[in-house]
């Protein structure tokens, strides 16, 4: 749980919640075709916490928030751009909601969709 | 004499088509001004990360787009389109710009295999190019550059079925895209509150604008310093047939509301339509002649908000002043010209009366339409004059009209002595359009008579001519033939009426010397005296001689 402490109690935010905020940026992010559940078999699963949301995956550790996101992407873009601009919308819509620091946002490219060929 | 139906026949030509070398002279005037524009745009970058470097990426990745086509030969537009969407895509920095990157892409892809596009085939290509962009997200933003590039698309669409003028169509698809841009606040919330429009949206308008200043021969300041200079020659955007109309836009909120639906039919109402929403709230904005049209469509489909309707008259004319358009006079600048010579001698007395690019050819060797092209697009001058100087010229010259994406006209002088007589009458503190006329007007107050030999024998115009003899053209018509060079001159210059003229000039041939040519002057001399009689070098292939009476 991501936590911060108020006069009258306290504010919990679950890994979970912070996920659908990411995953409504990433699907947002220009270039991104859709998210991808990860191979749970080669998945290791965090020891704090973990949560998943269709290939998202947040975890909190003292109050530091890091998400992976396993992303398809639209051939024909430069990827390398679409997924910097993944890490910098995730990056800034969970921040911009929470408050909370996200010391990193890793994009893994798990496909491609190829709409068009040139 | 003068003011033969000249302003019939130097009207400035439509721009019919865009080969590869014009589509790059579009991509460089559209990143020359999304360059001078690049602050301003960052400035408005809000969404979907507020780090300011909107305009920087766009400027990157057409750069990028630049740097892949800038030293090609090509003509073949779609090939340059390829290269050059390669080179956006290669560059793509940024959201912004992985956005105009596909936009590109599907514009080159529908370009494919095209040696030049017309208006049918860059509505086809800008419909391609929206879609495309489109087909690169989950969830497409509305008030985004996408919307801009969807609202182009569909004025492209309409515009084409109304001209097939390429600039009267770029200026349709300009205020299309500024329309839309305005439009991004209304559709996206984040805009709102922060009180910009959309950054990416801009850039986007910002390119199309570059090419069509370029189009229209405006200035493109390649620096802040000239933002102070820049005058804009005002042309208002020619309204359709039902005139401007009225501005509609309103909100439809209802139950399961089928968008495409509203859009195909809004679309079908009138020009630069915007439709976007889901099914519980759809935005309309159209401009249509009548506004009951759209509005009473709308309350069909459910209860509707925000209705507003302004007259477009107005909305144009503020338009245009925003965009500072103060008609300015031309400058020594803004008008080059273009003439076709044969011979060292005739191309620098041309070039001494300010001609800045000589294509060389004449009787025997025509030019090509591609070869005047490059020529008067190699000009840094916005606005091209041709002188043909050939009657079989003149037609390959109105062609490069149609196809130049800057404005060029043809004054089409049939010889050597019109060209000159016409170049004279030049004033470059008079803009384009009376230089046209003027020039136009004076070369018809010349006379022109040519002295050649004969390649054959034949009978024309009454006159017996045999192989090898020496003949005399007056105005192109062949009036006298002669053994000797000499008696041909002054039987041709009696033919031309040469005694009531005030000044003969002799234009001598490649195979003729000088002291030949002085010789003759001094012979004309005894039968004119009280004309001035002229001796210059024109080094011109088949012609001893050229003469020119006024």
């Amino acid at each position: 749980m991501s936590e911060q402490e108020h006069s009258l109690g306290r504010i919990e935010v679950s890994p979970t919640a912070i996920a659908s905020i990411a995953d409504e940026a990433v699907l947002a992010c220009y270039g991104v075709v859709g998210t991808a559940a990860k191979n749970l078999a080669v998945g290791v699963v965090s020891a704090v916490s973990s949560a998943r949301k269709r290939g998202i995956e947040v975890r909190v550790e003292e109050g530091r928030i890091s998400i992976d996101v396993y992303v398809i992407i639209e051939y024909g873009t430069r990827i390398v751009a679409v997924a910097r601009s993944v890490m910098n919308v995730v990056k800034f819509s969970v921040e911009r909601a929470l408050g909370i620091p996200v010391v990193e946002v890793n994009v893994h490219v798990e496909g491609l969709r190829v709409s068009d060929i040139d | 004499m003068a003011d033969k139906e000249s302003s019939t026949v130097v009207q400035q030509h439509p721009r019919l088509g865009t080969d590869g070398q014009g589509f790059k002279r579009l991509i460089k005037a559209a990143l020359a001004w999304l360059q001078y524009h690049q602050n301003a745009i960052n400035v408005l970058n809000v969404y979907p990360v507020p780090d300011g470097d909107t305009g920087t990426n766009m400027v990157l990745t057409m750069q990028s787009a630049w740097n892949e086509i800038k030293d090609s030969p090509e003509h073949n537009v779609g090939r340059v389109a390829h290269r050059m969407a390669h080179g956006a895509l290669m560059g793509a920095r940024g959201n912004s710009g992985v956005i105009l990157s596909q936009v590109w892409r599907g514009f080159a892809r529908s370009l494919d295999g095209k040696k030049v596009y017309r208006a049918p085939e860059l509505a086809a290509a800008c419909r391609e190019a929206a879609a495309t962009a489109y087909k690169g997200v989950v969830k497409p933003v509305e008030g985004t550059i996408l919307t801009v590039a969807r609202a182009v698309a569909d004025s492209a669409t309409r515009a084409e079925k109304d001209t097939d003028d390429l600039a009267r169509m770029l200026e349709r698809m300009v205020f299309a895209a500024h329309e839309a841009v305005m439009l991004t606040p209304s559709l996206l919330p984040v805009l709102k509150e922060a009180g910009v429009v959309d950054a990416g949206g801009q850039g986007l308008f910002v390119i199309l604008e570059g090419m069509l200043r370029h189009m229209r021969g405006e200035p493109i300041a390649e620096d802040a310093q000239m933002a102070d200079a820049v005058h804009l020659i005002a042309t208002e955007v020619e309204p359709g047939e039902a005139g401007y109309g009225y501005d509609v836009q309103f909100l439809i909120v209802g139950q399961s509301l089928d968008v495409d639906q509203v859009r195909q039919r809004i679309t079908e109402m009138g020009e630069c339509p915007l439709v976007v929403g889901d099914p519980e709230t759809v935005k309309v904005h159209v401009h249509v002649p009548d506004p009951g049209v759209p509005i009473s469509y709308g309350a069909g489909l459910g209860s509707l908000r925000d209705v507003v309707v302004e007259d477009m008259q107005a909305q144009y004319r503020d338009f245009i002043a925003e965009r500072d358009l103060t008609p300015a006079p031309a400058t020594s600048q803004e008008i080059g010209v273009v003439a076709v010579v044969m011979g060292d001698g005739l191309a620098s007395v041309f070039q001494s009366l300010g001609v800045e690019a000589i294509v060389r050819g004449g009787q025997t060797m025509n030019p090509s339409t591609q070869d005047l092209l490059e020529a008067a697009e190699s000009l840094p001058a916005r606005q091209v004059i041709l002188l043909p100087n050939n009657g079989n010229v003149i037609l390959a010259a109105e062609q490069a009209c149609e196809l130049g994406d800057k404005p060029i006209a043809v004054v089409p002088s049939r010889s050597i002595p019109q060209g000159l007589a016409a170049l004279l009458a030049i004033n470059y503190q008079a803009d384009f359009e009376t230089n046209v006329d003027v020039m136009a007007s004076m070369m018809e107050d010349v006379k022109t008579g040519e002295v050649t030999t004969a390649t054959r024998s034949a009978t024309i115009n009454g006159v017996k001519v045999t192989d090898g003899q020496i003949i005399g053209l007056h105005d192109g018509d062949l009036k006298v033939a002669g053994t000797k060079v000499e008696q041909v001159v002054l039987a041709l210059l009696a033919e031309m009426d040469a005694a009531q003229c005030e000044i003969i000039t002799l234009y001598y041939g490649a195979d003729v010397s000088e002291d030949d040519a002085i010789a003759l002057a001094d012979l004309l001399q005894q039968t004119w005296s009280d004309q001035e009689i002229e001796v210059v070098f024109g080094g011109q292939p088949h012609y001893h001689y050229i003469l020119s009476v006024e």
